[in-house]
C-alpha cells in the first residue's frame, strides 16, 4: 500500500516534471510585468494577512524594479483553501489565489489532484538553502517550495501558567490540575504526527489522545490565541507552530510557547502555483522573493517564522537548542506524508476522539 | 374578507392577464427555491469528490446519517436549543411589544430604536459578550457567584444548548417584538374594554382576554422564531463549536468544512438538508394553518379605529426598568465589548489595568482597501436586495391574497420554505450550482449577484408574511373602482395600493436592508474575491483569531449605519410611517 502511494505520487510528480516550464528569473520578471496584477488569498492570520501582503508586494516591486498591483482577500484556513482551489480547477474556474501558500497536508492533497504547475524553481530561485538529510526546500519535481518553518508545541497563558507549571513533557498536559481548563485543535495538530511510527506510534497516541480528550474543555483552531490570552483556555495542546505566539508576544500579550522534551514536529510552509492561476509568473516571483533575505525578514516580522534551513535564521536557533537537548525532530512534508498508509485514517480517528470527549 | 375575495370571480377573470404576468414574476423566486431544494436532494445522493467522475450515486449517505448516534445527539441539542431560544425571545419580545402597542408607556420611539439597533450587532458579539459574563472561567458573573457563595465550581455554563438558546433568544427577541407588536396593534380591544367595564383588573384581563385573543398570533410568532432557531448558525458556532456542543447548523458546517483531514462531505450535508427541508415543510404547513385560524379570532375593524391605551401610571418606571435591563444585556453590553475590543491590542477581560492599553492602533492597522471593497459590495446588496424582495414579495402576496387559484397555496408554501432552511444550505446549493452547473456560461461564481440571489430567497418569507397581512386589510373594491375609472394595472398599484400599504412596504424595505447589512452566513460560503461583504471581512478577522480588528470593523459598520437608521426614522415619522 505504501509502495502504491509512493509510486502514484512519484508518477504524478514525474509527469509534472516532464512539463516543467524552464525559465530564468529575467523571463519570469518579464512575464510578471505583462501579467501586471495578481490576487492573493490565504488566512488573515497567515503570513501577515492584509498587512503582510501589501509589504510583500511593495518589497517585490522594489527588488525587481517593477510596478505590480495586487489584491488580497482573506480566505479560509489552508486545508479548506486548497479544497476550494481543487474544486475551482475541476469546474474550470480560475483559482482563488494566484499562488498558494499553505501547509504540507494541503500540498499533498494538491499534488494528488495534479493541481500545481511546475516551474524551474531549482534554476531561478536565487537564494537556495542546502538540504537537510532527505529534506529539500525545493521539491525535486519543482512543484512546490518550502519557505517557512513552524515549530509545534504547547501554547499557554503566561500570566497564569508560570515556572514549574509550564509543561515540559507530553504527560504534563494530563496533570489533573488542568482538567477542564485546556484545549486542543479539532484537527489533532501535533497529535497526528506524534502518532506516526517515526515518533511515538499510533497506539500510544490513541491512548494519549483519549486521556487528553477527557482533560480538555474544548477545541480551538491554531491562531485563536485570544482564547488563551483571555483565559478561556489556559493551554493549547498542541499548536500548529509557535510562530503566532512570537508575533503576539511583541504586543505584550500574556502568552508563551513551549516545545516538548520528547521532540517536535516542524510544520513546513509551502508555496505552489495552481494550474488555474491567472498570474503564474507573479506567483513564481513571489516565491523567489519569499526565499530571499528580505522576504524571510518580512515573514519573521509578520508571521513569526522563517525557514530553518537558512543559516542564521531565528527558527534554526530555536531548533539548535532542542537538538542539543536530544529532542527528536521530524519534518512534516508532502513527501513524508506519502510514506504513511494510515496517516489520514489515524488523523480521522484522533479527530473523532477529540470531538466526542474520549468516549 | 377571504370569503369576499372568493366570491368575485368575474373581476378576477377580467384581470386574468394581470395575474398571468404577476404569476410569471412570482415563479422566478419559486423556480430558484425549487432548484436549490432539488440540488440539495441531488447532493444527498452523491458520495466522493463532488463534481469529479469519482462521485457516485448512492443511498449510503442516508444510511450513514441514520446509523450515527452522534447525529441523534446533535438533533436533541438542536431541539433543546431552539425551544430555549424561542422561549427567551418571547419572554422579552412579547411584553415589550405589548407595552409599546397597548399601554401609555413614554418614549416609544426609543423602544423601537433599541429593538432596531440591536439587529445591527452581529450575533458573534452577543455570544462573545456572554462568554465574558457567564463562561465558567472568565465569566464575570460566575466569578462573582463563586466568590459570594464560596463555590468550588462555576454555577453557570453558557456553552450548553440551554445557555446558547438563552443568548440566541436575546438576539431573536427583536424579531419576536416585531411579529407580536403588529398583532397587538391589529387586535380589537373591545373585549378588553368590556371586561374592564365588568370590573376585571388588568392582570385578569391579560390572562382571560388579551392572551387568548393573541394566541394565534403568538403561535404564529412561535413557529416563525422556532424555524429560525433551527437554522441559526452564528451563536452556536461561536459558543458551541469550541466547547464540543454541536447543533444541526454547526454539524453541517463541520461536514462542509472538515477541520482536518478529508474532503467536504456534501452528501451528508445534503441528507441533513433534506431532513431540514422536511421539517421546514411541516412547520410551514402548520404556520399556514395557524394563520388561517388566526383570521377567525380577528374582530378586525381596522379603519377609523383607535384602541384605548392602558395607563401604566407609576408602573411605567418598572416597565422601563425591564426594557432597560433587556437593552443592557442584549445590546449595550455587546456594543461596549466591541468598543473595548476595538481599542485593545489583544483580548483580555476588561479591568482597570487594561484600560491603560486602549489605543486606535487597530483602526490604523486595518486593511482599508479590503474594508472599502466589503462596504461597496454590502452597499450594492443593501440597495438591490430589499427592492427586489419588495417587488417579488408584493407580487406573491397579491396573488396569495387576491387569487382564487390553488396555486396560491403553493406560492405561500414556497415563499415560507426558505425561512426554515439554514442559509448554509441555500448557500451550498447556490455554490455548487454556480460552479458545476452554470459554470462559465452564466458567470455567477464569485460575483455579488450570487449572494444577492440567496439573500433575496431568504428574505422572501418575512416580506410576504408582512405584505399578506397588509393586503388582506385593503378591500378589493378600491382596486375595482380604480379599474372602472380606467387606471391601468400599474397605475392602480402605484396610486391606490402602494399608498395604502406604504407603512408595510417601508417596514419590509428597512428590515430587509438591515438584515442584509449584517448578514453573514451565505457571504462566508460564497465570497471569493470581488464579492466579499463587510460582515465577511469581520468574519475573516474573527475566524483568524484577530478579535480586535474584527471589533474595529464592526464598530465602524455600526457607526456608518446608525445615522442612516435615524434618518429613516425621521423620514418615517414625517410621512406617518411606522418602522413596524
Amino acid at each position: 500500500m505504501i509502495a502504491t502511494r509512493l509510486f502514484a505520487l512519484t508518477l504524478a510528480l514525474f509527469s509534472l516534471t516532464a512539463h516543467a516550464r524552464a525559465a530564468t528569473l529575467a523571463e519570469i520578471v518579464e512575464g510578471a510585468k505583462k501579467e501586471g496584477s495578481f490576487r492573493g488569498q490565504w488566512g488573515q492570520n497567515s503570513f501577515g494577512g492584509s498587512e503582510g501582503f501589501q509589504e510583500l508586494l511593495a518589497g517585490m516591486n522594489r527588488k525587481y524594479k517593477i510596478n505590480l498591483k495586487g489584491q488580497y482577500t482573506p480566505g479560509p484556513d489552508m486545508q479548506r483553501l486548497m479544497l476550494r482551489i481543487i474544486q475551482e480547477a475541476t469546474a474550470g474556474q480560475p483559482a482563488s489565489t494566484d499562488v498558494y501558500l499553505g501547509n504540507a497536508q494541503a500540498i499533498f492533497d494538491g499534488l494528488n489532484a495534479k493541481l500545481f504547475t511546475t516551474m524551474s524553481y531549482d534554476k531561478f530561485i536565487e537564494n537556495q538553502p542546502k538540504p537537510e538529510g532527505k529534506f529539500h526546500a525545493i521539491a525535486p519535481a519543482n512543484t512546490h517550495v518550502a519557505f517557512g518553518t513552524a515549530v509545534v508545541g504547547i501554547q499557554y497563558n503566561s500570566q497564569i501558567i508560570k515556572g514549574n507549571d509550564i509543561p515540559r513533557r507530553l504527560s504534563d498536559a494530563l496533570n489533573p490540575k488542568w482538567k477542564g481548563k485546556i484545549a486542543s485543535t479539532p484537527y489533532a495538530a501535533g497529535l497526528r504526527e506524534f502518532a506516526t511510527p517515526d515518533f511515538l506510534g499510533r497506539e500510544k497516541m490513541i491512548d494519549y489522545t483519549k486521556k487528553l480528550s477527557k482533560q480538555i474543555a474544548g477545541l480551538m483552531r491554531c491562531g485563536e490565541s485570544e482564547r488563551i490570552t483571555s483565559g478561556e483556555f489556559l493551554m493549547l495542546v498542541f499548536t500548529c507552530g509557535g510562530n503566532d505566539v512570537n508575533v503576539l508576544k511583541r504586543t505584550g500579550a500574556p502568552v508563551g510557547h513551549t516545545v516538548m522534551e520528547e521532540g517536535t514536529v516542524l510544520h513546513m510552509r509551502y508555496a505552489a502555483i495552481p494550474k488555474n492561476s491567472r498570474s503564474p509568473n507573479i506567483g513564481a516571483l513571489l516565491i523567489n522573493y519569499l526565499m530571499s533575505a528580505e522576504g524571510q525578514e518580512l515573514l519573521w516580522k509578520h508571521d513569526g517564522m522563517d525557514l530553518h534551513l537558512f543559516p542564521g535564521s531565528q527558527t534554526k536557533r530555536e531548533l539548535d537548542g532542542l537538538r542539543a537537548a536530544k529532542g527528536k525532530i521530524i519534518i512534516n512534508s508532502p513527501e513524508w506524508l506519502a510514506t504513511f498508509k494510515d496517516y489520514s485514517s489515524t488523523q480521522k480517528e484522533l479527530e473523532a476522539i477529540l470531538r466526542d470527549g474520549g468516549k | 374578507m377571504k370569503q369576499a375575495v372568493l366570491k368575485s370571480p368575474a373581476w378576477f377573470g377580467a384581470r386574468s392577464h394581470t395575474s398571468s404576468a404577476l404569476l410569471s414574476v412570482a415563479m422566478i423566486p419559486m423556480a430558484v427555491i425549487f432548484i436549490l431544494v432539488i440540488v440539495m436532494f441531488w447532493i444527498s445522493l452523491q458520495k466522493g469528490a463532488f463534481g469529479t467522475p469519482s462521485a457516485i450515486f448512492t443511498f449510503a449517505n442516508y444510511h450513514e446519517v441514520v446509523s450515527d448516534p452522534f447525529v441523534y445527539r446533535v438533533v436533541a441539542n438542536t431541539l433543546l436549543f431552539t425551544l430555549t431560544a424561542t422561549f427567551f425571545a418571547l419572554l422579552f419580545g412579547l411584553p415589550i411589544a405589548w407595552l409599546v402597542e397597548r399601554t401609555s408607556i413614554p418614549g416609544k420611539t426609543l423602544v423601537y430604536a433599541i429593538m432596531t439597533l440591536g439587529l445591527l450587532i452581529p450575533g458573534i458579539y452577543t455570544a462573545m459578550g456572554w462568554t465574558m459574563i457567564a463562561h465558567p472561567r472568565i465569566g464575570i458573573l460566575n466569578r462573582w457567584l463563586v466568590n459570594l457563595f464560596d463555590l468550588s465550581d462555576a454555577p453557570i455554563n453558557i456553552a450548553t444548548p440551554i445557555g446558547m438558546g438563552f443568548v440566541q433568544g436575546l438576539s431573536l427577541s427583536a424579531l419576536a417584538f416585531i411579529l407580536t407588536a403588529q398583532m397587538f396593534r391589529a387586535m380589537n380591544p373591545t373585549l378588553e374594554e368590556a371586561a374592564r367595564v365588568h370590573g376585571m383588573n388588568y392582570p385578569k384581563i391579560i390572562r382571560r382576554v388579551t392572551l387568548p385573543l393573541a394566541r394565534p398570533g403568538i403561535m404564529a410568532a412561535v413557529i416563525y422564531i422556532f424555524t429560525i432557531g433551527i437554522a441559526t448558525f452564528d451563536i452556536p458556532a461561536i459558543l458551541g463549536l469550541g466547547n464540543r456542543v454541536y447543533l444541526l447548523s454547526t454539524f453541517i458546517y463541520l461536514k462542509v468544512h472538515p477541520q482536518g483531514s478529508g474532503l467536504p462531505e456534501y452528501g451528508i450535508t445534503g441528507v441533513v438538508g433534506a431532513f431540514m427541508i422536511g421539517v421546514a415543510a411541516l412547520l410551514t404547513l402548520w404556520y399556514s394553518q395557524v394563520l388561517r385560524q388566526g383570521h377567525r379570532f380577528e374582530v378586525v375593524t381596522g379603519k377609523g379605529y383607535k384602541p384605548a391605551l392602558i395607563d401604566l401610571g407609576n408602573w411605567s418606571l418598572a416597565a422601563w426598568g425591564f426594557i432597560a435591563g433587556y437593552a443592557f444585556i442584549s445590546k449595550l453590553l455587546p456594543l461596549l465589548l466591541i468598543a473595548y475590543a476595538a481599542l485593545m491590542p489583544y483580548f483580555v477581560p476588561p479591568s482597570l489595568e487594561t484600560l491603560g492599553q486602549l489605543s486606535l492602533a487597530n483602526f490604523y492597522g486595518m486593511d482599508w482597501h479590503l474594508a472599502m471593497r466589503g462596504l461597496w459590495n454590502t452597499a450594492i446588496l443593501v440597495v438591490v436586495v430589499p427592492l427586489v424582495v419588495l417587488l417579488l414579495a408584493f407580487t406573491i402576496s397579491w396573488l396569495i391574497v387576491r387569487s382564487r387559484s390553488r396555486i396560491r397555496y403553493a406560492l405561500e408554501f414556497g415563499a415560507f420554505l426558505p425561512q426554515a432552511l439554514p442559509e448554509v444550505i441555500l448557500a451550498i446549493g447556490a455554490l455548487l450550482l454556480s460552479l458545476f452547473v452554470l459554470g462559465t456560461s452564466i458567470p455567477l461564481y464569485g460575483s455579488v449577484w450570487i449572494i444577492a440571489i440567496v439573500y433575496i430567497v431568504a428574505r422572501l418569507a418575512f416580506a410576504t408574511r408582512a405584505l399578506n397581512g397588509s393586503l388582506l386589510q385593503i378591500h378589493r373594491e378600491l382596486e375595482e373602482a380604480a379599474f372602472v375609472a380606467g387606471l391601468s394595472n400599474a397605475r392602480t398599484a402605484w396610486r391606490v395600493l402602494f399608498p395604502l400599504i406604504r407603512p408595510t412596504l417601508f417596514s419590509v424595505w428597512i428590515w430587509s436592508a438591515l438584515l442584509v447589512y449584517r448578514e453573514l452566513t451565505a457571504a462566508v460560503f460564497l465570497a471569493v474575491h470581488d464579492n466579499i461583504t463587510l460582515p465577511a471581512v469581520i468574519w475573516s478577522y474573527w475566524y483568524s483569531g484577530n478579535i480586535n480588528k474584527a471589533s474595529a470593523v464592526t464598530l465602524l459598520m455600526t457607526l456608518i449605519l446608525a445615522p442612516l437608521i435615524f434618518i429613516a426614522w425621521w423620514f418615517g415619522r414625517r410621512s406617518q410611517v411606522s418602522l413596524n
